[in-house]
This record gives structure tokens, C-alpha cells and sequence, in this order.
């Protein structure tokens, strides 16, 4: 028999706002269908207690400005622990998989932090991968995100790290936030091919998803041969999640995660709080560990209900054989990157934080290294409504970054620590040593942690 | 006076209050298949010399449905279930004549598919034909609208008015289906047996003219009043460590975070005490592998106790779980764990001098001294009980949590105390408490503790009111009661509070227990609200009231 370790973690203090989607009563019905159910009194399933995740486990992946107290709550750190509880427990097999069904939610939030994105403020999968490649070494790993909204926060994170495969199925970019997730989005140079986006049009169904799933999604996790697949598990796909237009139903959820046989699923959104989450929760969870779900379905569901059209399923195929291309054709390109950019890689973008209302401006530039994911330096700047403009320098080494990456990005730390008057803030994520460190300029004053 | 009579596997003890004055202690075999006389005769012995008249209260604490229900000796029961969606129904298949019907309600009390009556009427009429005339009817989510077990109810009554029949609303109205299957299921098979054992009991406290009040003890520490206790006969499951948890308390007045350790000749029971509190068991009374809705203590039980046989197997020392005869130092054929701390920690209990001479007989022929023997044995008992004791603790600790409040300030238990109750604890208790650097305190009378327990419990009542105000009702979690409140987005947490104390008062006022109710108080107070597109609809509440354990009034201490 299987079993699935959970944690339930509702937070049932905690809202952005009191008439915001994500707020108190996100999971107040779920609690009441899976206590009801009994399904934590089952043999299959082992409930855990959330803990809070430490600070420097969110300076592994985040720059959060000006400081990590700035962009969290007790909650974020709650939710963030969670996802270690059950990655401990996966990775030390007291359990064969894990659930964490925790709010709030983090797949938007990226590298740079200066507030919250589409709910989100810190990235509770990107912050359980770190931890779980310092903690056990591990090293390759798959993010499946099936999540309605582009994870645009994991991708970002992960857009340069050949060793994280990011796949995202998702609602087209063109018809719902945050406009992103195309086709042409495979990852940066170095790591060309393994962010794998699959744009779905609206009203797609248990079908085309599942279409997606077989033809493309496990095909290229059985050939990436992950250490561990990580469900970003929203469930705003689903036909009545009021922020989406998708046609997804609780049996399509179940199915997925079968085939799918994730490690570990993080929640994510899903706003169909009295409709939808009861009984998608229970579906994931039933499939995790193994109970036929079949008696499972929503009030209003029938079968029949929504079929997927000919069109629909025709665009779908194409889209499926384009990425397989792409995903098998991936190394091929990082040779030719590696002629192409020499030594160095830069890019510029601009960022809004819809939640916060904030504008971000960010020139990246990254080492093209032989022996390594190159370090990066990111330089951010950002208008907040209610602080004054922040100016950032970030170092970021990867975690399985070479001596050389780490001695450079070190010595640039020192030099504008001791120089630097354009940034208000200097950082260095020092992810080999796991040092992470943060120069207020301005206070002169050095955090270390 | 006040009387308390603790029925448990192997002895029956009673103890007779008079003030602060242990005016009489009682213990006696139990017969087991005659838990009636012996119960009577326990009393009749306390009575002697005592004017009935005198007595104010009685309470009993048995094993007779935990008996019943652990030897099988019940009578066939059916169940019949309404799932609806979830869960596949073969989780739900706990017990034999488990009938599935259809119809069923969602987690806001709103009905998604009817019953059917033929349905209902084939597996009735199925079920009386194998001569069964006991059901549990019990529907998922049935907490939050019991109309389908009341409808099912009324076909099944209509065509087999004898038929004995309980719904599950009206005896375990909390979340979690299979709990409340078992609980009902339960509760129905044993009702007839226990409903007959108070008649009897009744019967014979009026023969003996005793007018008092009779209450019996609970899983929960609490008592409630015989004659209500018809409904319910499985809140009296597990009341003996209930008894002497209750003992404990008594006994120390002022526990702390404290540690009670029951060891008995075969076994070991310990509970917690959080600032004086027992801690609850977490997911209820577990009866054969199965959890119920029955509020019950925290007890973690240990096959060790001072009667543990100890034997030597080439040169590895083993304490056994099976007694096998009293401890050598009180007349016994075998050395046991008495002896082993008797001998080395010089207790003088019994014939000392039997102690070692048995513990010298075994380790004749072996590479061992009777002194690395004594030692092991003792490292072996107190490393189980601590290693239990540790297992409580983390357990408690780690209990989930779903407020961010609660996560945060998390749980540590820092034990102060052990409380040594039961036959064999003055031996072993004080090295534990050494061994652990905590206070121990064995109180007098801890041989009896059980019996006091029983016989100074209040008696207890905790109640959890379900509102919706968005669809305009609400249900409490005891006896299906449930209502209509005024719809709308204008009731304030304290007027939910208000109908939940409203409750509760009435309630107590039913079980005679009306001068505890101002001390209930709230454990559980949810807010929720129902907002739907960008505006509120309504509000949701959860509000949990109790009474909670503790001592009755009049008690003041045992005098020495």
C-alpha cells in the first residue's frame, strides 16, 4: 500500500484582503469535505504539522528588497515550511509521496522580490528545490505547473538552471494573467529546452489536457530522468474557477496526478473555493495515494458536459509536436549559444507586480561558463506606491556553481560594498557556500545569513 | 457522602467519601461475566454501617460496554449508508450488513441528490429477514442536514416499528463520516445491554434505598447522569483510565504539566496533564482499530507493570509482558520487576529477603551478578516508560495545526511532575523521576486514585454550533439539534457565541449539571466570511463551548 504524507495547512487567519480570492475561507470547504471524508484517518495517509521555514531558506532563491521581513508574513513562512515538512518526509521515505495543501500560494514570485505578484511573494517550490539540492544533494528535477496561470515566477527562477526541468501547461497567455508562457520561452542559453510552455486555449478539457500529458509531458520526463517531479498543483483549471475559463473537471485532477505520479505537489491557486477545491483536493490526494477515485465528482458534473472541439484538438497536437521538437533538439542549441555569446549573456525586461501595483526594471547579465550555470548579476530597480525607489545589485551563484563563478561573484560583492553609491542594496547569494549576504549602502550595515 | 466505584478488568475498587475524610476503600475481584453483582457487592460493602440516607452521590465508572464490544458478545447490527460522492465506498465497508443507499448532502447542508424509497424499503426489508433488529443510519454530512437519515428513519419505523434504530446526526454530529459510522454503529449495538444493566442498577440503588444521584464516568473525565446515559452507552468506553487520570488530579490538587503513571500488576497506563488539563486523544476513542467521535484521554497503555516476569535468556536479561504470578517478595513463584527495584533499591516491600533470593536463584548459572541484573531490569522498565512518555509528548507537539498563530507559537510540553498512581508505582516512579529530573509525588491513596476519580468528577458537556448564515441555519454537533437563524450578514461573533452558550445552559439544565455552566467555556471560535463575486454573502461560524473536566464542588482534598 502506498502512502501519502499531507499537510493541511488553511491558514485560517490569513488573508491579503478580507474580499480578496486568496483569504480565510480558500479552504475553509476543503476542510470541511477531506475531515468529513476521514480521509486523514486512512492508513494511506500521514498528516504532518506545517513548521516555519527559515530565513536563509528564502535567501537561497529569493533577493527579497530591501529585506526578507519586508515581503513575508508568519504565513509565507508557514506555507514555504510546509512544502519542506513534506519534502523531508518524501526524500527520508517515511512516505512514498507528499502533499503540501498550503496557502498562501508562490509560483509567481521571482528572483527579485519587491512585492507581491499574482498573490504571491515568495516561490514555496522554488524555496522546497534549493533546500532539498543543499539538504540531499539532489540535483535534477522536474516542475510540472498545472497550474491555469503560467508559473512565470518558477520559470523565471529556474530560466537558467539546465538541471531544473520547467514545464507549464497553462490558459493562453493572450487571454488570461500574466500574459505569458509562449511557445518561443524555452530558457536561457545555457539552459535552452528545459522550460517547456504549452499555451492552451480557453474552455480546453479534461481531454486536451490529458492529450498533453501523454504526448508530451511524461515523454519528456521519462527522458530528462528527473530525481524527483514536482506537481505546482493549482486547480484553477478547473470549468468553475471564476478567474479562468478552463474546462477542467475533479476526475480530469485525479487522472493527471495518476499519471503524472508526482513526489511531491505544492497547491497553488485555484479560486473555485466552494465548487471546485473540496472536491479537486480530495481527487489529487485519492490518486497520490493510491484510492480509486472514481466515485468522486462534482454536484453539478456529468460526463458528458464538456467535450473538447475538433479545432481545439487539432491546434493541441501541433502545439504538443512543436515542444517535443523543441525539447529534444534542446542540446543542439546550448552548442550553438555557447559560440554565440562568448563570454557574456545579458538581457533587459521590465516587471509589474499587479498585486502591489509595482513597476520593477531589471538588467540581467550572466557568465557563459564552461564548467557551470554561470553566475549571474542582476541589477533591479523599483518603484513602490508606498516606499521610495529602490536600486538593487544581485549576485547570484548557482548551487552547483564552480570555483571560479563563486570567486568572481565574491570579489564584485566586495568591490561594490566598498564603491558602490548607485544601489541602495547589495547582494550576494552565495549558493555553493550557502552564504547569503545583503550591503545596505546607505547604513553601511552588513547582514549576513 | 459520596461514593465512587472504578470496575476495572482485574479488580473493582470503591472508595466512600465522607467530607475530606476517606472514610472507606474497597477491592475486589471482578467477575466479568457478572459485572452487576460485583458492582453491588463493592457497594454494599462501602454502605456497611452506613445510613443509606447519607448518601449523596454515586458514580460508576464499568468496563461493561468496552467488554461487550472487545469479546464480540453484541448483537448483530445493520448499517445502512448514505456516502454520495467521495470516498469509494469499500472504505466504508468497516462491519458486516453494510447496506449503501442513495441520496446525499454537501459540506453547506444543501441536499445534491434524494433517497429512494424502494431502495430503502428492499434493504429494510432485507435486513429484517436475517433476523436483525438493530440499524445505524448514517449519512455523510449529516451533521449539517439530517433530513435523509430522518427520512430513511421514518420508512424504516413505518414498516418495522420494533426495529431499534439510531441515526448518526443524533449521536455524533462532528466532522468525519467514518467516525460517526462507527460511533452510531456502535452506540445502537450496545444500547439494549447497557439500557438493561441500568434498569438492573437502578432497581437495586432503590432497594437499598439509596435516593442519591447516580451519575457514570465517561471516556472524557466528565460524568453524565444514568439515567440520561441510555443514548450514549459509548461515552463509557475507556473510563477506567479516565477514573484514575481523574484520580491523579484529585489526589495533587494542583497538577502542573504533569505525567500520570498507572502501573498495575500487567500494565502501565500514563496520561498528560497540560497546567492540570488531561489532554484529549486527538482523533477520539479508538474501539478495535477504529476511531469514533467519543472524546476520550490521551492514554498511551504499556503491557509492563510490576508483576513483568523477569527472565534470563543466555546472559540477555528480558522483562515479559505476561504476568505470571504475583512479584516473589508477596509470595510469588518467579521474580518480576518488584522484585528487581525491592532488591536494589532496598524498599523493604514484602519479604524482602524472597526478592533476592529469587533474583539470586535465576542468575545462578549464568555470567551475570544478581546487582547488573537488578540494574538491567530497571533500564529496561524505565527506558520503555520514558521512551513512551517521549512518544506522547512529540505526539502532542506535532499535532497539526491550521491557524498561522498557532504554527508560530508551536508546543512544548516541559514536563515538571510524574503523579504515580496504582499498585506497583511507589517502586518504580521515584527512579523515572530521577532519571527524567522532575518532581514525583505518589499521594496517598494513590492505590484507590481510580475509585476518588470516579467518585469527584463534574460532570462534563462540550458542544460545537455549525451556523450558516448565508443559507440561514444551524446545527449543533449533539442530539441533531438544529434551527433556522435569521439570514444575512448581521450576526457578530458574539451573538453566535450567545446561541452557543443558549445551548449549552439548556442543555446542562437537562442533566442536572446547571451550577457548572458558567464556567463553560469557548475552545473554538471561527469566523469565516462567505463572499461571493466581490461581496460578502454571509458568514460561517464554528463555535466550540464546554464544560470542561475537573472536580465537583464540594471537594476539598483528602485529608491524611
Amino acid at each position: 500500500m502506498k502512502q501519502t504524507g499531507l499537510v493541511f495547512f488553511p491558514a485560517f487567519d490569513w488573508a491579503i484582503s478580507p474580499t480578496h480570492p486568496e483569504r480565510e475561507e480558500r479552504l475553509l470547504y476543503t476542510r470541511d469535505q477531506l475531515f468529513e471524508e476521514g480521509i486523514m484517518d486512512l492508513p494511506q495517509i500521514r498528516e504532518y504539522k506545517s513548521r516555519m521555514a527559515d530565513k536563509k531558506d528564502i535567501a537561497r532563491v529569493h533577493f527579497c528588497v530591501p529585506d526578507i521581513e519586508a515581503q513575508i508574513t508568519e504565513a509565507h513562512l508557514v506555507s514555504a515550511g510546509s512544502s519542506l515538512v513534506i519534502a523531508d518526509a518524501v526524500i527520508n521515505k517515511e512516505v512514498d509521496n507528499g502533499f503540501a495543501l498550503v496557502r498562501p500560494p508562490g509560483h509567481h514570485a521571482m528572483t527579485v522580490a519587491h512585492g507581491n505578484r499574482g498573490f504571491c511573494n515568495i516561490n514555496n517550490e522554488a524555496i522546497m528545490i534549493e533546500y532539498l539540492r543543499k539538504k540531499y544533494g539532489l540535483r535534477k528535477i522536474a516542475i510540472v505547473d498545472t497550474d491555469v496561470h503560467h508559473g512565470d515566477g518558477t520559470q523565471e527562477i529556474f530560466w537558467h538552471d539546465p538541471d531544473i526541468l520547467f514545464i507549464s501547461f497553462h490558459q493562453d497567455g493572450r487571454t488570461l494573467y500574466p500574459g505569458t508562457g509562449f511557445v518561443e520561452e524555452l530558457g536561457g542559453p545555457l539552459a535552452h529546452g528545459t522550460t517547456i510552455n504549452i499555451p492552451l486555449p480557453p474552455h480546453t478539457t479534461d481531454a486536451g489536457i490529458h492529450y498533453v500529458l501523454d504526448n508530451l509531458v511524461l515523454p519528456i520526463l521519462d527522458e530528462f530522468q528527473p530525481e524527483l517531479i514536482v506537481n505546482s498543483a493549482g486547480q484553477d483549471n478547473h470549468y468553475s474557477d471564476p478567474l479562468a475559463n478552463m474546462s477542467f473537471s475533479a476526475q480530469g485532477y485525479a487522472v493527471l496526478n495518476e499519471k503524472l505520479s508526482p513526489d511531491i505537489a505544492v497547491l497553488e491557486g485555484g479560486y473555485s473555493v466552494e465548487t471546485a477545491l473540496p472536491y479537486v483536493n480530495m481527487g489529487i490526494i485519492m490518486a497520490m495515494a493510491g484510492i480509486d477515485y472514481s466515485n468522486l465528482r462534482e454536484p453539478d458534473y456529468s460526463p458528458a458536459q464538456f467535450k473538447e472541439s475538433p479545432r481545439n484538438m487539432e491546434y493541441i497536437k501541433k502545439l504538443v509536436d512543436t515542444q517535443l521538437a523543441n525539447f529534444r533538439g534542446k542540446d543542439e542549441v546550448v552548442k550553438q549559444n555557447r559560440k554565440k555569446y562568448e563570454q557574456e549573456y545579458s538581457y533587459y525586461k521590465k516587471i509589474f507586480y499587479d498585486t502591489d501595483g509595482i513597476h520593477e526594471e531589471q538588467s540581467t547579465r550572466m557568465r557563459m561558463c564552461e564548467q557551470c550555470a554561470g553566475y549571474r548579476i542582476i541589477q533591479s530597480t523599483a518603484q513602490h506606491p508606498r516606499w521610495d525607489l529602490n536600486r538593487v545589485f544581485c549576485l547570484s551563484v548557482p548551487t552547483y556553481g564552480c570555483p571560479e563563478c563563486q570567486k568572481q561573484a565574491q570579489r564584485i560583492y566586495q568591490e561594490m560594498c566598498e564603491n558602490s553609491i548607485n544601489f541602495n542594496y547589495i547582494y550576494l547569494q552565495d549558493r555553493v557556500d550557502d552564504v547569503y549576504k545583503c550591503m545596505d549602502t546607505v547604513r553601511r550595515l552588513e547582514t549576513v545569513l | 457522602m459520596l461514593i465512587g466505584i472504578d470496575v476495572g478488568g482485574t479488580f473493582t475498587d470503591g472508595v466512600l467519601l465522607d467530607g475530606k475524610a476517606i472514610a472507606a476503600t474497597v477491592k475486589y475481584p471482578t467477575d466479568n461475566d457478572d459485572l452487576k453483582t460485583t458492582l453491588l457487592n463493592v457497594l454494599d460493602r462501602l454502605l456497611a454501617g452506613i445510613d443509606n440516607q447519607d448518601i449523596d452521590r454515586v458514580v460508576l465508572s464499568t468496563t461493561l460496554v468496552t467488554n461487550m464490544l472487545a469479546t464480540d458478545s453484541v448483537a448483530r447490527t445493520a448499517l445502512l449508508l448514505l456516502p454520495g460522492p467521495g470516498l469509494p465506498l469499500d472504505i466504508y465497508r468497516l462491519f458486516a450488513d453494510t447496506y449503501f443507499l442513495k441520496g446525499s448532502i454537501d459540506f453547506r447542508g444543501r441536499k445534491v441528490e434524494a433517497m429512494d424509497r424502494k431502495e430503502v424499503e428492499a434493504a429494510v426489508a432485507d435486513i429484517h429477514s436475517q433476523g436483525i433488529n438493530k440499524i445505524a443510519i448514517v449519512g455523510k454530512f449529516s451533521n449539517r442536514n439530517s433530513e435523509l437519515e430522518k427520512a430513511v428513519r421514518k420508512i424504516v419505523l413505518d414498516k418495522f416499528p420494533s426495529m431499534e434504530v439510531a441515526i448518526g446526526s443524533e449521536t455524533a454530529g462532528q466532522l468525519n463520516y467514518l467516525r460517526r459510522i462507527v460511533t452510531t454503529y456502535y452506540s445502537i449495538m450496545t444500547k439494549e445491554a447497557w439500557d438493561g444493566f441500568v434498569r438492573e442498577i437502578e432497581t437495586a440503588l432503590l432497594q437499598r434505598g439509596i435516593t442519591a444521584v447516580v451519575d457514570v464516568l465517561k471516556a472524557d473525565g466528565g460524568t453524565m447522569p444514568l439515567h440520561l446515559s441510555q443514548s450514549k452507552p459509548c461515552e463509557t468506553v475507556f473510563s477506567g483510565p479516565a477514573a484514575s487520570t481523574m484520580g491523579a488530579v484529585a489526589l495533587v490538587m494542583n497538577p502542573r504539566n504533569s505525567v500520570v503513571v498507572d502501573i498495575g500488576g500487567t500494565t502501565s497506563d500514563i496520561s498528560l496533564l497540560i497546567e492540570g488539563q488531561p489532554l484529549y486523544a486527538s482523533k477520539g476513542a479508538s474501539i478495535k482499530g477504529h476511531y469514533t467521535h467519543i472524546n476520550a484521554f490521551s492514554v498511551c497503555s504499556l503491557a509492563l507493570g510490576g508483576d513483568s516476569p523477569v527472565t534470563i535468556n543466555q546472559d540477555v536479561v528480558s522483562v515479559g509482558s505476561r504476568r505470571k504470578g504475583s512479584a516473589a517478595c508477596l509470595g510469588g513463584e518467579l521474580p518480576t520487576v518488584i522484585d528487581a527495584f525491592n532488591h536494589k533499591h532496598r524498599l523493604g516491600i514484602g519479604n524482602e529477603a524472597q526478592s533476592t533470593a529469587k533474583l539470586t536463584w535465576i542468575v545462578q548459572n549464568t555470567g551475570l551478578e544478581i546487582e547488573t541484573l537488578c540494574t538491567e531490569v530497571e533500564n529496561i522498565v524505565i527506558n520503555r516508560l520514558q521512551e513512551a512518555i517521549q512518544n506522547m509528548f512529540q505526539e502532542w507537539e506535532n499535532e497539526p495545526a491550521y491557524r498561522v498563530w498557532e504554527v508560530v507559537h508551536g508546543r512544548k510540553f516541559n514536563v515538571q511532575e510524574i503523579i504515580g498512581i496504582g499498585a506497583a508505582t511507589g517502586a518504580i516512579i521515584p527512579v523515572l523521576a530521577r532519571k527524567m529530573g522532575v518532581d514525583c509525588i505518589i499521594p496517598e491513596y494513590a492505590s484507590v486514585a481510580n475509585a476518588l476519580g470516579a467518585c469527584v468528577a463534574r460532570p462534563t458537556l462540550a458542544l460545537k454550533v455549525h451556523i450558516d448564515t448565508e443559507n440561514g441555519y444551524f446545527v449543533l454537533d449533539q442530539e441533531g439539534i438544529s434551527g433556522p437563524i435569521a439570514a444575512g450578514r448581521n450576526m457578530q461573533m458574539q451573538d453566535a457565541q450567545d446561541l452557543a452558550r443558549q445551548h449549552l445552559i439548556e442543555m446542562a439544565k437537562v442533566r442536572g449539571m446547571t451550577e457548572y455552566a458558567d464556567e463553560a467555556e469557548f475552545y473554538l471560535q471561527e469566523q469565516f466570511n462567505v463572499i461571493r463575486g466581490w461581496s460578502t454573502a454571509g458568514k460561517i461560524f464554528d463555535i466550540g463551548v464546554q464544560i470542561s473536566p475537573g472536580l465537583i464542588k464540594e471537594y476539598q482534598g483528602v485529608s491524611r
